[in-house]
């Protein structure tokens, strides 16, 4: 499996295009017309949108020209294209949640984040495949079909921030938005091979995104570098008093340590993730391995690190999920069953199993595994560990895929809110992206990026391309 | 789970159409769901609060 080094317009990253709009060497117009010609030819294998939005996309970019021609630049993502999750509220186009329950629930308002790119300068291209509300799997039952990796179309991009995955990885736009609860950013960047961010929670406003679990959501950025990863989310980060669960953080600048290097930073490990609790893909885990020694390499100093096990960190992101996802949902799961996937229905379903004891039981283990990270945090300043624990299964595989999905370690940081960002650390035998995660403390963002900036400098990964044509 | 306290337990949270419309889903969904609370270490302390904590602010 070879992938393929390029430097075309459609692999532009938002950095070097606003370098490249600041230089007049290229503009946001003749960006977004080669992206519409790309994604004229590749969506239709890959389903990554809901709905493109063009004509509104080509208005914004128009506009960006002139006023960047006219020596008045918006904002740092100043004419470039953005596609965003279909749970986030988009002004005058539908939020569907890739569900056949809203179909018709047009946004009348921009989300936060959304008005926050506005503000920034980008562009919004359209709307992108979810699991349908951020909670079911790869599914054929529902209004609009899957979104596929690129790496090959045979399997899923994970989710469930599919499309945002998906349309990443595979050069339709540089950026891209998602949601996540149980690990819905990075797990899409897992499978794709791409950066997926789930920030400190409540430092990114929630409103206007259709929640799935108020305790467990995230907005993050889905790029494919880290630098534009730390572009992004100096654009929708922030402190927002309609929000209830946003934190009064002034953290910003967050590529600020991106070149800094490795040297002296303590990094855990936390190996039992992945070598005891769940064991994982021996190429996953080889994966990790060589990622250790890079950063090791780089003057990091590496310890291993216990926390938790895997498995009780799962279970109680699940009832903390389904519990409180069961408040949003019963109306709809007593009046209109069928009109959710299969898979949706019996994931939401749990939520009425649940005792008010075993929620607050969750809730008060939760306050002691985020006291055990925290404590693990007194020692080390980043932690290392896996992210997905197997390469991206069959879409018409639904056993496999649903023996491996669950095979995760992203939830123990929807639990405990602290930052947390996965990305590409090799391919596997059959030409499918593995992955590693980097956490931190609690609004030191900044630092996971410095690290996975360090990793990304390191190692060559980030210069591979799916060999979708 | 019993069946009969399943269907009893989904009909108690309204969910008679699901139950009559997908009774393998409800059943799925109830075992799934008494797998995970069983598989929580639940604080033993009375004194462990659950998270977040009752904060208050400034009022109106």
């Amino acid at each position: 499996m070879t992938g393929v080094h390029t430097t075309e317009l459609h692999w532009l990253t938002a950095a070097e295009a606003t370098r490249a709009f600041a230089a007049r060497t290229l503009s946001p117009v003749e960006l977004l017309q080669a992206l519409l010609t790309r994604i004229e030819r590749l969506d239709p294998k890959l389903n990554a949108f809901i709905r493109l939005d063009a004509d509104a996309a080509m208005d914004a970019a128009r506009a960006a020209e002139r006023e960047i021609a006219a020596g008045r630049p918006r904002g740092p993502l100043h004419g470039v294209p953005v596609g965003i999750k279909d749970i986030i509220d988009v002004a005058g186009l539908p939020t569907t949640c890739h569900s056949k329950i809203l179909l018709d629930n047009v946004a009348v308002s921009d989300a936060v984040v959304v008005s926050k790119l506005r503000q920034a300068g980008a562009v919004i291209l359209g709307k992108l495949s979810t699991h349908e509300f951020a909670i079911g799997g790869p599914s054929f039952d529902l209004p609009f079909r899957p979104a596929r990796n690129p790496w090959n179309p045979g399997h899923h991009p994970g989710g469930s921030s599919s499309g945002s995955g998906a349309g990443v990885c595979a050069g339709l736009f540089p950026l891209a938005l998602g949601t996540d609860t149980g690990g819905s950013v990075r797990n899409p960047a897992s499978s794709c091979g791409i950066v997926g961010l789930k920030p400190t929670y409540g430092l990114v406003s929630r409103r206007g995104v259709f929640p799935l679990a108020f305790t467990l959501d995230h907005v993050g950025p889905l790029t494919r570098t880290v630098a534009d990863c730390a572009l992004l989310l100096d654009a929708i980060a922030g402190h927002d008093l309609a929000d209830p669960g946003s934190a009064p953080s002034t953290a910003r600048y967050f590529g600020r340590d991106l070149m800094r290097g490795l040297r002296d930073l303590r990094i855990g490990f936390v190996r039992h993730f992945h070598e005891t609790d769940m064991p994982a893909n021996a190429e996953v885990t080889a994966a990790l391995d060589d990622a250790a020694r890079v950063l090791q390499a780089g003057g990091a100093l590496l310890r291993d690190v216990t926390l938790p096990s895997l498995n009780e960190f799962a279970a109680v992101n699940r009832v903390i999920l389904g519990a409180e996802a069961f408040s949003i949902h019963a109306p709809w799961l007593r009046g209109r069953p069928g009109d959710y996937g299969q898979l949706t229905r019996r994931r939401l379903l749990e939520g009425a199993f649940y005792s008010a004891a075993d929620y607050v039981g969750a809730q008060r283990r939760r306050a002691q595994m985020i006291a055990a990270v925290n404590e693990a945090f007194r020692d080390v300043d980043v932690l290392i560990c896996a992210s997905s624990l197997d390469p991206a299964s069959r879409l018409d595989d639904p056993v496999e895929t649903a023996r491996t999905y669950p095979r995760q370690a992203r939830t123990p940081f929807n639990v405990t809110g602290h930052p947390a960002l996965a990305m590409m650390s090799g391919l596997s035998d059959a030409g499918l992206p593995l992955s590693v995660q980097f956490v931190g403390r609690y609004f030191e963002d900044a630092t996971v990026l410095r690290v996975a900036g360090a990793y990304e400098r390191d190692t060559e990964w980030h210069k591979l391309r799916p060999p979708i044509a | 789970m019993d069946k009969d306290v399943i269907i009893a337990l989904a009909c108690a949270a309204g969910l008679d159409k699901a139950v009559a419309e997908f009774p393998e889903d409800v059943y799925a969904a109830a075992q799934q769901a008494l797998g995970n609370a069983g598989a929580i270490a639940v604080p033993t302390d009375p004194a462990d609060e659950p998270w977040p904590p009752m904060v208050t602010g400034p009022g109106p």
